[in-house]
């Protein structure tokens, strides 16, 4: 009873009364009164009553959280028992406070619990909303990220993922910074999702990289291409060790040469800032894509079917056999577009002697395209009734569809991204390595010049750069400490690499061609 | 009269049109005549001159065949005299291919002591240590062998056909390199090395073998002659030359734009140089006409109306365009968008242009055809562009009646629509239903949107990616190095 009682003392009566440091303090206690408790003090039963039953877990979320997690764990094989269970976890998710559940962190409960849920239901969209309740841009990665995907695609409801997957990922977990005295988890803005709290497991570089991948492969399938080119990308341009590469980028570097020939007929240019050497690496274990990807650019069908066959085990064992053979339709799609830059009509007799099929056939595929969209033409039977001799018409399809809307909302995005980008800086600017080195330069006075790292030029908005606000050393360049020392400090922070502490000379010379 | 023109396409990719092989060899006689023209040049180059005409102009050959062999004999260069007698015997003119071996055996008995004479002298010269002399002599020498086109191959050494000779002249003429003191004496030395760099050049193109490193020679030494430093009124004397020659051997490379510029920068000065250091070039080489020739079909080939307009009609080439005035009324009646005219006119002059022997070259080792019908080809692409720019929608049969199509299938107008709107030179699309060419509307607005929509996501796409990597660092999350050996096993989450 008297554990009841605990459970029950908060949120007090005066709870929104509350200075955020009151908050702050109160719950803390709390917690760590409520993590003391014994386990049997969750699973008895108060006056025939699961105890979950007399809480509210939108109001007292945290005592919920906790004594469900524990009675999930008291590994009961009842059926029903975990169906109630399970039905009690759908509510909490559905319902909680999420401000009270960053303070829950002490322990790994909110893992626990979310682990439950997505092995045992079949449909994922509570963990997905509840997700995205706990932190609405959901755009810190976790290993939960991860199981949801995995969970998604094992489940074969790929689709149920996307919530989670249409959100970027602007900040990775990372031991936090020593917050200011007057920062509390229940600030509005607060970083509450960091390597030491509850909320993901250890984060490795492979998970990163895997979630991204099934990610680009969802998108695929859901024929989103330019999503899935961006994942892909992520994966690839991952930064390395001394250029070492991971077998998930080659998985990701094969995905990617198909991608473009499926989007747009040819391949996607690798981008800029790719590591040249990590690239070469890559595209060694890759030789069969590539060819596939160059005949397919001679819109050459004979020698991609040729390639095709000769690869066959290879496509197989990647399990790209089917990305293989839609990239063979899509090279038909790709020759009669190809009519379509230099033909304003021709008959279809022609574009089957292009092709090298016959008319009949022909006339069938372009009626398709047209008709799915991929190709703006139109197709006027002849009076002769012969198919070879009806008439396509290409349509100017430089009158596109005036987005003025898509503009904004990409704009918005933009902005919104901006937001992100500055809370990285300042995590940046406060990293050991980076201190150290703006300490340098202005001991060295300000004509050292800044040759390290490139300038990103944000400054696309009205003011000045975006980096306006901060120091002037911090704001020489986005890019300028990573290269002088932010490889360092992305080490240090981690604590990876030991004996960096003390050099930061050493540190950051060995690290220099590195990033 | 409007010359046969010959059946193949002279369509710059050179498609094998079956209908008739090198016509470049069966061409019907030019406008001028031969012996006034044979007047204008001098030197070495004139035999091949006229060895080029009689090779590609039947009706001329015997003619041109007698004048390269009675040149030949005035001079004392035993080697072309004995390869001209060859080529009249392959012509079949058996009388005149007869060598006059007596002529020949004394000829390069005085060549072979005439040679030791100079050899002698050389090394006297050189014991004695006097620069100027050694100069004089080494370039003496070098002369020698340029009249003599080289010692005769020694069946010893390796040698390539035709041009093998003048590279001993090439390396002697280089060798005074050594004890030039005056840049006078530099820009005489590389006047001369260009001009044997370009004999080089054609002989070995006549030969069959390329000529690329040999025009590439005259470049460097024309640009060097430009900045050889000698006082301004021998530069002025300079200038012409260097421009000239290398203008022709930028053609030769098939270089046009480049050519052309060259040529427009061509100071009218080259018209009335004389002798410089000892060699017309005007006479020895190339003539103002021949220069406002070549100019002419460059600028015509490559520049766009306005620049054709301000540069060359306008500009210091007008002189030079004086001498030839059908090739001023060809440029301007393109400026005046009269393309069939002056095609017409282009057409006339074909013959005349094919028989010079820098025009008529072989534009490259594959296929038959020469800088002039490349030349000619891109004119009429040209053309074709411009006159289609000012429509929307043409008609194949009345693109065809003002560019009568090349060869004469049916299909001959639509493929050469096609080759030019594959090759991206002209901006339609073919509507071959009904037989027309359309240009597209270019809706600017929408193209805007379209354009501003794809650089907004190309720069969200950028924006995410760097945020990424700078994330994966600050959060340790590289890619680890393996620990052993090439490869290491990676994490599985449970």
């Amino acid at each position: 009873m008297a554990d009841l009682q605990l459970l029950l003392s908060f949120p007090p009566d005066d709870v929104a009364k509350l200075s955020n440091k009151k908050y702050d303090e109160v719950l803390r206690g709390y917690v760590q009164r409520v993590d003391k408790l014994p386990q049997s003090a969750f699973l008895k039963q108060v006056n025939n009553q699961n105890i979950l039953e007399l809480l509210n877990p939108a109001i007292n979320s945290i005592a919920y959280l906790y004594t469900l997690v524990e009675q999930v764990k008291s590994g009961s094989k009842d059926k029903n028992r975990l169906t109630a269970l399970l039905d009690c976890t759908v509510i909490f998710l559905a319902t909680f406070d999420p401000v009270q559940i960053r303070y829950s962190t002490i322990s790994d409960v909110w893992l626990d619990l979310t682990t439950f849920a997505i092995t045992n239901l079949h449909d994922l969209t509570p963990v997905t909303t509840a997700l995205l309740r706990l932190d609405p841009s959901a755009g810190t990665f976790t290993t939960v990220h991860l199981r949801i995907v995995r969970a998604a695609l094992n489940l074969g409801t790929p689709s149920a993922a996307l919530p989670i997957l249409d959100k970027n990922i602007h900040s990775l977990p990372t031991t936090p910074i020593k917050q200011h005295a007057d920062e509390y988890l229940c600030d509005e803005d607060a970083v509450f999702i960091t390597s030491k709290s509850g909320f993901t497991g250890k984060v490795a570089p492979e998970f990163l990289l895997e979630y991204y991948l099934l990610g680009a492969t969802i998108y695929t399938a859901l024929r989103q291409y330019s999503r899935a080119r961006l994942f892909l990308e992520y994966v690839l341009l991952t930064p390395t060790t001394q250029h070492s590469a991971s077998a998930l980028q080659v998985e990701a570097y094969k995905q990617f040469a198909l991608l473009g020939l499926l989007a747009q007929g040819k391949g996607y240019p690798l981008p800029r800032t790719h590591d040249s050497s990590v690239t070469k690496n890559i595209r060694a274990c890759c030789k069969a894509y590539d060819a596939l990807a160059e005949s397919f650019e001679h819109r050459d069908l004979q020698k991609f079917r040729a390639e095709m066959e000769t690869g066959m085990a290879v496509w197989h064992e990647d399990g790209n056999l089917r990305l293989v053979r839609e990239c063979e339709q899509a090279l038909l799609k790709w020759q009669v577009l190809d009519l379509g830059k230099r033909f304003a009509a021709l008959p279809i007799g022609r574009v089957a002697a292009h092709v090298g099929f016959g008319d009949q056939e022909v006339l069938g595929w372009t009626l398709e395209l047209i008709r799915s969209g991929q190709m703006s033409a139109s197709i006027t039977p002849a009076d002769s009734g012969e198919a070879g001799d009806a008439v396509l018409r290409f349509h100017d399809t430089t009158a596109g569809k005036v987005g003025g809307e898509d503009l904004a909302a990409q704009t918005a995005r933009i902005e919104e991204l901006v937001k992100y980008i500055r809370a990285a800086d300042v995590r940046l600017q406060l990293s050991k390595e980076y201190v150290d080195y703006a300490k340098r330069q202005k001991k060295l006075g300000p004509d050292a010049g800044d040759v390290i790292g490139d300038q990103m030029d944000l400054s696309w908005e009205g003011g000045g750069g975006i980096m306006g606000g901060s120091s002037g050393m911090g704001s020489t360049g986005f890019m300028g400490p990573i290269s002088g020392g932010g490889g360092g400090g992305g080490m240090g922070l981690s604590g990876r690499i030991e004996g960096l502490d003390d050099g930061d000379e050493g540190g950051e010379e060995d690290i220099m061609g590195n990033y | 009269m409007a010359s046969k023109n010959s059946a193949r396409s002279p369509a710059k990719r050179l498609r094998q049109d079956s209908s008739s092989p090198a016509d470049n060899f069966n061409l019907p006689a030019p406008t001028f005549d031969l012996d006034t023209w044979a007047n204008n040049y001098d030197g070495a180059l004139l035999p091949l001159r006229l060895c080029h005409v009689a090779i590609h102009c039947p009706s001329l050959s015997r003619q041109a065949i007698g004048l390269a062999i009675s040149h030949a004999k005035r001079s004392k260069n035993v080697r072309q005299y004995t390869h001209l007698c060859d080529l009249a015997g392959q012509l079949h003119f058996k009388d005149l291919g007869t060598p006059d071996n007596d002529w020949v055996s004394r000829q390069e008995e005085g060549n072979k002591r005439e040679l030791s004479r100079l050899e002698g002298e050389l090394r006297g010269y050189k014991n004695n240590l006097i620069r100027e002399s050694i100069r004089m002599g080494q370039e003496d020498l070098a002369t020698h062998h340029l009249i003599t086109g080289g010692p005769p191959p020694d069946p010893n050494t390796v040698q390539q056909l035709g041009g093998s000779g003048y590279s001993v002249a090439y390396q002697a003429f280089s060798k005074t390199r050594d004890y030039c003191t005056t840049p006078s004496h530099m820009a005489s030395m590389m006047l001369r090395l260009i001009y044997t760099a370009l004999l080089q050049a054609v002989s070995s193109m006549q030969a069959g073998g390329s000529s690329g490193g040999n025009f590439a020679n005259t470049i460097s030494n024309c640009s060097r002659l430009r900045s050889s430093g000698v006082k301004a009124e021998e530069q002025v004397k300079l200038e012409p030359i260097a421009a000239a020659m290398s203008g022709i051997s930028l053609l030769g490379q098939g270089n046009y734009p480049d050519a052309a510029t060259t040529f427009l920068s061509t100071p009218i000065a080259y018209n009335t140089l004389g002798a410089v250091h000892g060699t017309d070039f005007g006479r020895a080489v190339a003539s103002a006409n021949d220069i406002a020739i070549y100019g002419g079909l460059c600028a015509l080939a490559t520049m766009s109306r306005q620049d054709l307009i301000d540069r060359v009609l306008g500009g210091s080439f007008r002189a030079f365009l004086e001498l030839e005035p059908h090739m001023r009324k060809a440029i301007s009646l393109y400026t005046t968008a009269k393309y069939k005219t002056c095609i017409d006119l282009l057409r006339h002059y074909y013959s005349d242009w094919s028989l010079d022997v820098f025009l008529g070259a072989a534009s490259s080792s594959v296929g038959s055809s020469s800088h002039v019908d490349v030349l000619f080809a891109k004119i009429r692409e040209k053309s074709i562009t411009a006159y289609l720019s000012s429509f929307s929608e043409v008609s194949l049969a009345s693109l065809a009646s003002t560019f009568p199509p090349v060869s004469s299938s049916p299909t001959a107008m639509e493929e050469e629509a096609l080759g030019l709107i594959e090759s991206g030179l002209l901006d339609a699309r073919l509507d071959v239903v009904n037989g027309t060419i359309i240009a597209p509307r270019k809706e600017l607005r929408s193209g805007t949107h379209g354009d501003a929509a794809r650089t907004a996501e190309d720069m969200e796409r950028m924006l995410l990616l760097r945020l990424h990597k700078v994330n994966v660092v600050m959060a340790g999350l590289e890619v680890p190095k393996p620990k052993n050996g090439n490869w290491a096993e990676g994490g599985f989450y449970q």
